[in-house]
């Protein structure tokens, strides 16, 4: 067990191999790559879901503005203060830096635990997609209760797409990425086209003097649908927090930030924040209450902005499933060594593809994306712990890797008890991960001393 | 085609995107002009920007 342990542990560092050394400070990038870089990856095809819904979970105008300025505005400030200034220190990703702290045996665990997290949400950018394909064969959108698979016409269509998809990730991830970055910016218009273009069939007139009494009354009247509970302002900052949980406060953006000159450069987050995911969620918002607050974003799309509308569902849902299956791929390829990459990203593009046929990934992303934060949450408490807290208050840092060991069983009972406790939490499920923060936090450090003791 | 103007083309072609939505708004253009202009708009972007980042 030992010994196959340590083989996979082996080929998976041959496979990030590439970025093992921190990042030299010729190669570091400037505050513009930063800002573009930012604010196309944070419109997606789920931006059309998830802006939708706040419509359907009945929000008022007011909770949701502001709400999206708070939630935004903490999200920005994750980035800034916590992962950048460890990024900027180690100049290494979240892989290499928890090798150190978790040992080898663990990051095979996380690694894992991020591919089947990545399949679930290519999955669900699948499905989004297939809703735009499905408009023109007339399949129905799951209802927003539906966890199995409801007509074979559905089945079809997410395995024709997510075949699609896989395809054409494995015949060049690299030119599809490029192609991405001339998506990014007309997909962002899709979303303020298709919303300005319905505004008028909600009844807002061209000097925008009624805006605010048609937006609190017509879009986000503070009714849920038949079966959604009402969010209400504090659902809405949770909610644009840990949206991108696993990557600021969950530290995964360590591979991003390596490369800023200095921690500052987390405040670029806020392009990807405002113009991004704010503005994107509004427009969808607009564009879910003008198709009377049904869930079909395909419907969405091309009723607010005709084919275009359609294509720019289809290529958002295809920009962010490709990097999310190759992300997939190469999690996976650490319990598959010897496969070549076409091999891996196949078998990604499966489960990824099978897992696209259950609606529920789709119809219950908020709470997929809640738990996807929820998660990680405990690796990036730990990680932040061990990097600022150890050296004050006195304790080894990096014992994983000073004393050889393949598994630090501490760092993984902190990681499991906390998910338990977080699951056994009597709040909603958006707030739960902030006190497990603090549980992780506290415990690995108490769990520290005592060993030390 | 000259470079040069690719940049020009895939700028016109992304603000043209972001300007028939704005005719619409106002009443100045119908719903079906403002779906085949957009998408006609959305295929000039795509081809000239397309070109303009392979020659980049």
């Amino acid at each position: 067990m030992a010994g196959r342990l340590a083989s996979i542990a082996s080929q998976m560092d041959r496979l990030y191999e590439f970025d093992r050394e921190p990042v030299s400070p010729d190669k570091l990038q400037s505050g513009g790559k930063f800002a573009g870089l930012l604010a196309g990856e944070h419109v997606a095809a789920t931006e059309f879901v998830i802006g939708a819904f706040f419509v359907l979970h009945g929000v008022t105008a007011k909770d949701l503005f502001v709400g999206l300025l708070i939630g935004n505005l903490l999200a920005v400030l994750s980035w800034t203060f916590i992962c950048a200034p460890i990024a900027i220190r180690t100049r290494l990703t979240l892989y290499w830096y928890l090798r150190r702290i978790a040992g080898p045996g663990l990051t095979i665990i996380y690694n894992l635990a991020n591919a089947i997290l990545y399949c679930i949400l290519a999955g669900a950018m699948i499905a989004v997609s297939a809703t735009a394909v499905g408009l023109g064969f007339r399949i129905k959108t799951p209802a927003l209760n539906a966890v199995f698979p409801s007509s074979i016409g559905w089945v079809l269509l997410t395995i024709v797409i997510g075949a699609l998809f896989t395809t054409l990730a494995i015949l060049g991830f690299e030119k599809l990425s490029r192609f991405a970055e001339v998506c990014s910016p007309w997909i962002f218009i899709v979303f303020i086209a298709g919303a300005l273009a319905v505004l008028p069939r909600l009844g807002v007139r061209t000097d925008f003097g009624n805006f605010w009494e048609i937006a609190s009354t017509k879009i986000w009247n503070g009714i849920p649908v038949a079966g959604q509970d009402r969010f209400s302002l504090w659902h809405i900052v949770f909610f644009a927090w840990f949206c991108n949980l696993a990557m600021h406060i969950g530290l995964s953006d360590l591979a991003i930030f390596r490369y800023a000159k200095k921690w500052t450069y987390g405040l670029y987050t806020a392009f990807g924040m405002y113009p991004g995911h704010m503005l994107a969620w509004i427009c969808s918002g607009i564009m879910v209450a003008a198709v009377g607050r049904e869930m079909n974003p395909g419907l969405m799309a091309y009723e607010s902005a005709g084919l275009a509308g359609v294509a720019g569902l289809l290529l958002a849902g295809w920009t962010t499933a490709n990097p999310t299956l190759y992300r997939a791929g190469l999690a996976l390829q650490t319990i598959t060594p010897n496969w070549p990459r076409w091999k891996v990203t196949l078998a990604a593009g499966v489960i990824t593809t099978v897992l696209s046929c259950f609606p529920v990934f789709f119809v219950k992303l908020l709470d997929y994306v809640a738990i996807y934060g929820l998660v990680l949450m405990p690796i990036g408490a730990i990680v932040f712990a061990e990097h600022w807290l150890f050296p004050r208050l006195s304790l080894e840092q990096y014992s994983a890797e000073k004393r050889g060991w393949t598994f630090n069983w501490m760092v993984l009972g902190v990681w499991a008890g906390t998910l338990v406790i977080c699951f056994l939490m009597p709040i909603h499920l958006y707030f739960r991960w902030l006190p497990g923060y603090f549980i992780a936090l506290i415990s690995y450090i108490l769990l520290s001393l005592g060993r030390k003791r | 085609m000259a470079k040069k103007w690719l940049p020009a083309l895939s700028l016109i072609s992304l603000a043209g995107c972001l300007a028939v939505p704005v005719l619409h708004f106002l009443g100045k253009l119908g719903s079906d002009s403002y779906k085949l202009v957009f998408l006609a708009a959305s295929v000039g972007w795509f081809v000239f920007a397309t070109l303009w980042a392979r020659r980049k």
